[in-house]
């Protein structure tokens, strides 16, 4: 409540303050370069530890990691109260910084150039964006600080996550979409280096390369919607795209492609009328739908979403920072971002929402039955991520948005709480695997308080909990899918209206997930904090008497299983081990203050209470988007049976699993599964996705590989390279018998060379240029100068010289009758006295059609000119 | 710069010709520095003293009294890189403006051209003289002498770029060469390096008589040894007056192509090439290759364009283009066939430069027809000169004493050993073969657009063709570096460690880099620098 009033404060207008006027005369509002300050620290931080970070030692490279993120937050934080403090009435507030001019691109359209500048910008939506990445990012930093301690690759780890920040600060301040795209690609890079960062286990590296891959489908959809907007609006940034993208309404023909479908002649009538109906959708139904595609892959979305649960090979840290609360959800940023150009088509609107429902459901079934409590996370992040889609896909944009700033709270504090309890099992389990599996768990929340608390809260605010932040977030969210809907445009042909069965469909699916959701997360807070510790057996003053590192020796927690040569020893009341223990300030600090947030955050949009201070800063940047986002009749009386659903399925979900695996210790859970064998190993597997897609696509992939790898080896290697190293080796060796050694060969040569060149220079050649216009009947001839060169003409035909001498006459030019023929003849002489001789016959053909028309228009006739050279002509 | 001292004639004529007097005082200074610094009698003594064989690099007796070659060479390198700054200053200042240097007229002449030209032997020089601080000490031949030539060679090339008229031509032609013979010869011991230098030193004054005798046939034929002045008598001549003259000049232009496509070293006046370029110690290549080719191609330049500029002579039917165009084909094709058949890395480059002759031919022929095709010459040698050091600076890098790299198969899995020092060389032989982002690529670039504006098509065309044919050999360097393991008890190459040699590869590879990056300062400039622009 205290922060959003003091927010509240900063949006009504006020008198500036002297600070606020002198930092607006510092950096205005078309050359902001505070954005660059921002920009340019996490950029210096990753410069110096990538480059000297091996020599810094871990402190250096602490204070310069961390210090860099730190002070880009601060710089963030005085951008954000600029913007909110600039803000006069609606008007959409937006800082610009061109840092320096790319290149230009030429549109389709006209032939004027799209000029490409490396732009950046700042409006309301991305200094909330930054304010999340820099703050949640120096939180995060501070952790790793710890966790990674022991690392080998400490500096490259913080490399790699000053990096990372930098390229998610550049997509998210990006003021057109290369530059965009050049920070997508970049936290794409982070992402991947760090998924791999312990790149010696294969699993992990092809954990990262299978990130990286399904990634490029989605940028592949990203690229393409640039071109279509390229085409169709002819421009990528922001408000050029903003001023002129009712262009996109503009209809495609898809189909048929060419005028008819050849198969339809020998169809039935009807069947190759059907097949032959022109089938058309609005440009923007393209662009959105391609977008979309590049937004699912790097937000995980149904079908690209299989790369997440693998990501969590990378450090917890990294799940936490990259793949719960800043890059995946970089979709949902680009989908607000292009909100406009979303919402002109319904399409494409309802698309998102429909794929945003099916994956919160989805994924959130698989989550039921993991037993790694990082795959549960991943899943969760999955499922939460269709949530947001599904906000924005209706056309709830702030929804959608405010889901994205809730969910960066408590999942970013659920898996550094993961991070905090992997870290205190290592203290004995150190095989990835079992250090992550909650039935090595249990009753943890006796030795870690402060993290019991704080997962607590992130709990509490993930499964709905009324009152905290994923409370108000996931309402809003499912009220939305429940009674908005995206207005049809008149004017795009194809058009699409949305099903009144829509709602109920969209919002089933959420509600269905809420359900889920709030029993899974329920089973994981159980599963690691309830209950007896089954780790191991806890025996006071246990003494690592093998390894001699009984508490310091975690490093690299989710790696080096084998390392320490007890991989082979069974975690479970076999073995021994000291108290499980609370992690360090520098890790539980994080914690308590995203604890805090996710609690706290809900207020920042409870329209349950009126408050709703985010909706009203970010209300400029969709204020155009929303007037085609409409609300179904009576949309004020689902309200309050909306709440209270959401607030019953929170209750079901959690006391089902409290039940199940806390009253009855997990036996009825063990029923069901063994009732339905076959279901619950589907589950188990996630639905076998992974194995479709190795049968199918990457097995299609293979085959082509396969059919390039042979064309490549037989027909590029065998014939073409061969075939030419061949022609050279041969022609080389002939040539090499030349190079002696002897210097009178050598010597010989050159006198060849100089006779040669003698040789043209004293041979004389009657070299000449004709230019003929038929249509005129005007031919000419000029030979070729040549230095002491006379020259002498036959140019009557008649068989005798002009003039017997020699002159120096090089051109002549005479006419000709229609259908007349004449022999001209040159003969040159050059200065040592020999001579050359060429005839030209020149011919005026019958004028043709098309030489009259051209000679009575008079277009054309500068045409021809030149254009016979040498015609007739002979030697 | 006071403006009192601007005015001073003096100051301003020896601000004018600063490039050249640095080298000039510089190499006397070096003279003296090593006839009276301290002797050193180097490892033959050395190992005598310790009861080894005095062997050296080729199992010859070392030469005694074998100076310390490395300070000489820093000494070297300063004074050749002062000579490109004193260019570069004189470039900023812009020699138009420095009128006192008309009184050396025509014998030298101070304009952008040979102001650019300087930059580019001088830059050449002074990396090769850093080449040679590292090469010589690491195989045993140390003799001092080396630097004061070079510095010498490098001031005949100046020279050469700025010689308008036909006596300071020749002095400025011989005074480089005689230097490059030396140079050529340095390993006194070695039976290979003396006949390479014998060879090369017979067949150049055979070349240098045949443009001698060219030179008097022109001043026979219009009474003027000035080349612009040859040039006025020539566009001059016309009906009596040419009669019989005209023979003469056409001579003396075969004489001239003849002697100066031999210091370019095209085809077919290149035979020496390979057997000098082997020979001659690795530094001295390099030198050979850049800067007397550089300074040759100034000097056809110069004479093609001020002296046979008439319209008669450069015509496409009858005058030089389609000569030089001839031998840009074969140049590029015979040397590029040969050089895919070579064992050896060395003499590869030594074709490699030949083809490379080829290629700057062909703007050279481009000049009768486009207006860029000059400038894109001056920027081709540029970027060659960069590249092509780099490349002899990394081939010395992976040799060492007595296990020189020279043939593929000692570069065998050099890549894996050495990545440094591999990469290094990839990054000079991709530039050599015109990749992006290298300097070689917009060097071809340029010359190739060039052309393509004096519609020279099928120039382009073979040129094209050339560039894939040489690819090939440069990329086998990549393959046995990277893709294939020595043979078991073969001798490979092992780097050696020399901060001369590093130093000279960094720079070199700041060129390439930069100029492949950004070539447009430099482009401009050669633009700037093109005669009669």
């Amino acid at each position: 409540m205290q922060l959003s009033t003091s927010f509240l404060a900063q949006v009504t207008p006020v008198e500036p303050s002297p600070v606020q006027a002198a930092l607006t005369q510092l950096f205005p509002a078309d050359n902001f370069v505070l954005l660059g300050v921002i920009l340019a620290l996490p950029l210096i931080g990753a410069f110096v530890n990538g480059v000297f970070g091996k020599r810094l030692g871990r402190e250096a490279v602490t204070l310069m990691a961390l210090s860099a993120v730190g002070l880009s937050f601060v710089a963030s934080l005085v951008a954000f109260f600029m913007v909110s403090s600039a803000r006069v009435g609606d008007e959409l507030v937006r800082f610009q910084w061109t840092a320096w001019e790319w290149f230009r691109l030429s549109t389709a359209g006209d032939f004027s150039q799209t000029p490409l500048n490396v732009a950046f910008s700042l409006d309301a939506l991305s200094a909330v964006m930054i304010l999340v990445i820099t703050g949640i990012g120096s939180l995060i930093h501070l952790y790793s600080s710890k966790y990674m301690e022991e690392d080998p690759g400490y500096y490259r780890f913080f490399t790699y996550l000053n990096l990372f920040i930098f390229s998610m600060l550049v997509l998210v301040l990006g003021d057109s979409l290369p530059i965009l795209f050049v920070g997508w690609e970049g936290v794409g890079l982070c992402s991947y280096l760090l998924i791999g960062f312990w790149f010696d286990k294969s699993e992990n590296a092809s954990a990262g390369k299978k990130a990286f891959i399904t990634n490029r489908i989605g940028d592949f959809g990203l690229l393409v919607a640039m071109g279509l907007l390229l085409y169709f609006v002819g421009a990528l940034d922001w408000s050029g795209i903003e001023s002129n993208k009712e262009a996109l309404l503009a209809p495609v023909k898809l189909w048929p492609i060419g005028n008819e479908v050849p198969l339809a002649r020998i169809l039935p009538e009807d069947a190759g009328k059907w097949l032959n109906q022109p089938r058309y959708v609005s440009g923007a139904t393209l662009v959105g739908l391609f977008l979309f595609l590049g937004c699912a892959g790097k937000s995980a979305q149904i079908p690209l979403y299989v790369w997440l649960p693998d990501a969590m090979a990378g450090p917890t840290p990294v799940s936490a920072l990259i793949h719960a609360a800043t890059m995946v959800t970089a979709g949902v940023y680009l989908m607000c971002r292009m909100a406009g150009v979303f919402v002109l088509s319904p399409t494409a609107m309802f698309v998102v929402a429909l794929v945003g429902g099916f994956t919160a459901l989805f994924a959130a079934t698989i989550a039921l039955v993991q037993n790694d409590i990082k795959k549960v996370l991943a899943y969760s992040t999955v499922s939460q991520l269709g949530y947001m889609f599904l906000g924005v896909g209706v056309g709830a944009f702030v929804a959608g948005f405010f889901h994205v700033l809730t969910h960066a709270f408590f999942k970013a504090c659920l898996f550094l709480g993961a991070g905090s309890v992997i870290h205190a099992m290592h203290a004995r389990i150190h095989d990835t695997d079992q250090s992550q599996d909650m039935r090595y768990m249990g009753g943890l929340r006796k030795f870690m308080p402060v993290t019991f608390l704080t997962f607590a809260a992130a709990w509490a605010a993930i499964v709905g909990f009324p009152l905290t932040s994923g409370f108000f977030s996931k309402d809003e969210i499912l009220l939305k899918a429940n009674t908005s809907f995206v207005a049809g445009t008149s004017v795009a042909q194809g058009d699409f209206t949305w099903p009144a069965w829509g709602h109920w469909v969209l919002w089933g699916l959420g509600a269905a997930a809420a359900i889920l959701t709030a029993f899974y997360m329920t089973r994981l807070f159980i599963g690691i904090f309830f209950g007896e510790f089954r780790g191991w057996t806890i025996v006071r003053g246990y003494q690592a008497a093998v390894h001699g590192h009984a508490d310091a020796g975690h490093g690299g927690h989710d790696d080096h299983a084998d390392e320490h040569g007890h991989a082979h020893e069974q975690p479970g009341p076999d073995m021994q081990g000291p108290t499980p223990h609370e992690s360090p300030w520098q890790m539980t600090l994080p914690l308590v203050v995203l604890g805090i947030l996710s609690l706290a955050g809900g207020f920042l949009s409870a329209h349950l209470f009126h408050v709703h201070p985010l909706d009203d800063f970010l209300g400029p940047v969709f204020g155009d988007a929303v007037q085609r986002v409409k609300l179904i009749k009576g949309h004020e009386t689902r309200t309050i049976p909306l709440v209270a659903f959401a607030v019953v399925a929170f209750l079901v979900g959690s006391l089902v699993a409290y039940w199940i695996y806390l009253q009855a210790k997990g036996e009825p859970a063990r029923k069901l599964a063994a009732q339905f064998p076959r279901l619950h190993s589907l589950l188990i597997d996630k639905w076998r996705v992974d194995e479709l897609y190795e049968e199918t696509i990457i097995g299609a992939v293979d085959s082509l590989a396969d059919m390039c790898v042979w064309f490549d080896k037989w027909v590029v290697d065998g014939i073409l390279a061969r075939l030419t190293t061949a022609i050279i080796s041969l022609s080389g060796t002939a040539l090499r018998q030349l190079q002696t050694g002897r210097l009178q060969t050598y010597a010989a040569a050159m006198v060849v060379g100089l006779a040669g060149v003698g040789w043209f220079l004293l041979t004389p050649r009657a070299a000449a240029h004709t230019s003929a216009d038929h249509s005129s009947g005007r031919y000419e001839i000029t030979a070729a100068p040549g230095f002491g060169y006379g020259y002498r003409w036959d140019s009557d035909g008649d068989g005798q010289w002009d003039a017997e001498d020699f002159g120096e006459q090089r051109t002549i030019a005479f006419s000709l009758q229609t259908e007349e023929t004449r022999t001209i003849r040159l003969e040159v002489r050059n200065a040592f006295g020999r001579t050359a001789e060429r005839e030209f016959t020149f011919s005026r053909p019958k004028p043709d059609k098309s030489g009259y028309v051209a000679a009575a228009t008079g277009v054309g006739a500068e045409n021809l000119k030149n254009a016979h050279e040498g015609v007739g002509m002979k030697q | 710069m006071d403006t009192s001292l601007m005015s001073s004639p003096g100051v301003m004529m020896l601000f004018g010709l600063s490039p050249i007097l640095a080298l000039g005082l510089g190499g006397l200074l070096l003279m003296l520095a090593e006839a009276f610094g301290r002797p050193v009698v180097a490892h033959a003594l050395e190992a005598q003293a310790i009861g080894a064989q005095p062997a050296g690099p080729e199992g010859q007796i070392v030469d005694a009294g074998a100076g310390r070659a490395a300070e000489l060479a820093l000494g070297a390198a300063v004074i050749l890189f002062a000579g490109a700054i004193f260019s570069v200053a004189l470039w900023l200042v812009g020699p138009e403006n420095v009128t006192a240097t008309e009184r050396v007229a025509p014998y030298l002449l101070i304009d952008r051209f040979s102001v650019f030209f300087s930059f580019v032997v001088c830059l050449g020089g002074g990396i090769a003289a850093l080449l040679a601080g590292g090469y010589l000490p690491e195989h045993r031949i140390e003799r001092g002498e080396f630097f004061p030539l070079l510095v010498f060679c490098t001031l005949g090339a100046q020279a050469l770029a700025a010689a308008g008229d036909l006596l300071s031509l020749f002095v400025a032609l011989e005074t480089m060469s005689l230097g490059v013979y030396c140079l050529v010869g340095l390993r006194r011991t070695s039976v290979r390096a003396s006949e390479a230098a014998l060879k090369y030193f017979l067949l150049g004054s055979f070349a240098a008589a045949l443009m001698l005798f060219g030179a008097a046939l022109l001043y026979g034929a219009t009474g003027r040894t000035d080349l612009a002045g040859i040039g006025e008598a020539i566009a001059g001549l016309s009906g009596d007056g040419l009669e019989g003259r005209a023979a003469q000049i056409l001579i003396a232009l075969a004489l001239l192509i003849v002697g100066l496509a031999f210091k370019v070293g095209a085809v077919p006046f290149h035979m020496w090439t390979p057997d000098a370029y082997e020979g001659a110690p690795t530094p001295t290549t390099g030198f050979m290759a850049v800067a007397v080719k550089t300074a040759a191609v100034a000097v056809l330049l110069r004479v093609l364009l001020v002296v046979f500029a008439d319209e008669r002579l450069g015509s496409w039917g009858t005058g030089w283009p389609p000569v030089l165009a001839t031998i840009a084909v074969l140049s590029m094709f015979i040397a590029n066939f040969i050089a895919g058949r070579q064992e050896s890395v060395k003499r590869m480059l030594a074709y490699s430069s030949i083809a490379h002759a080829g290629y700057v031919f062909i703007g050279v022929v481009a000049t009768s027809r486009s207006v860029d095709a000059q400038a894109s010459v001056l920027f081709y040698l540029l970027t060659y000169t960069v590249s092509t050091l780099g490349a002899f600076g990394a081939l010395i890098l992976a040799g060492r004493y007595r296990a020189e790299a020279v043939s593929y198969e000692d570069l065998a899995g050099f890549g894996r050993r050495h990545p440094a020092a591999a990469l290094a060389f990839s990054f000079f032989l991709i530039s050599l073969a015109g990749v992006p982002p290298t300097a070689g690529f917009f060097g071809k670039l340029y010359v190739f657009k060039a052309a393509i504006q004096g519609e020279l098509y099928w120039l382009v065309v073979l040129g094209l063709i050339n560039s894939v044919i040489g690819a090939y050999y440069y990329l086998k360097v990549l393959v046995f570096m990277y893709m294939r393991e020595p043979k078991p008890g073969a001798p490979f190459a092992t780097p050696m460690r020399s901060g001369y040699v590093a130093t000279a590869l960094v720079i070199a590879a700041c060129f390439v880099l930069g100029l492949g990056i950004l070539p447009d300062t430099a482009l401009e400039a050669a633009v700037a620098a093109v005669l009669g622009g």
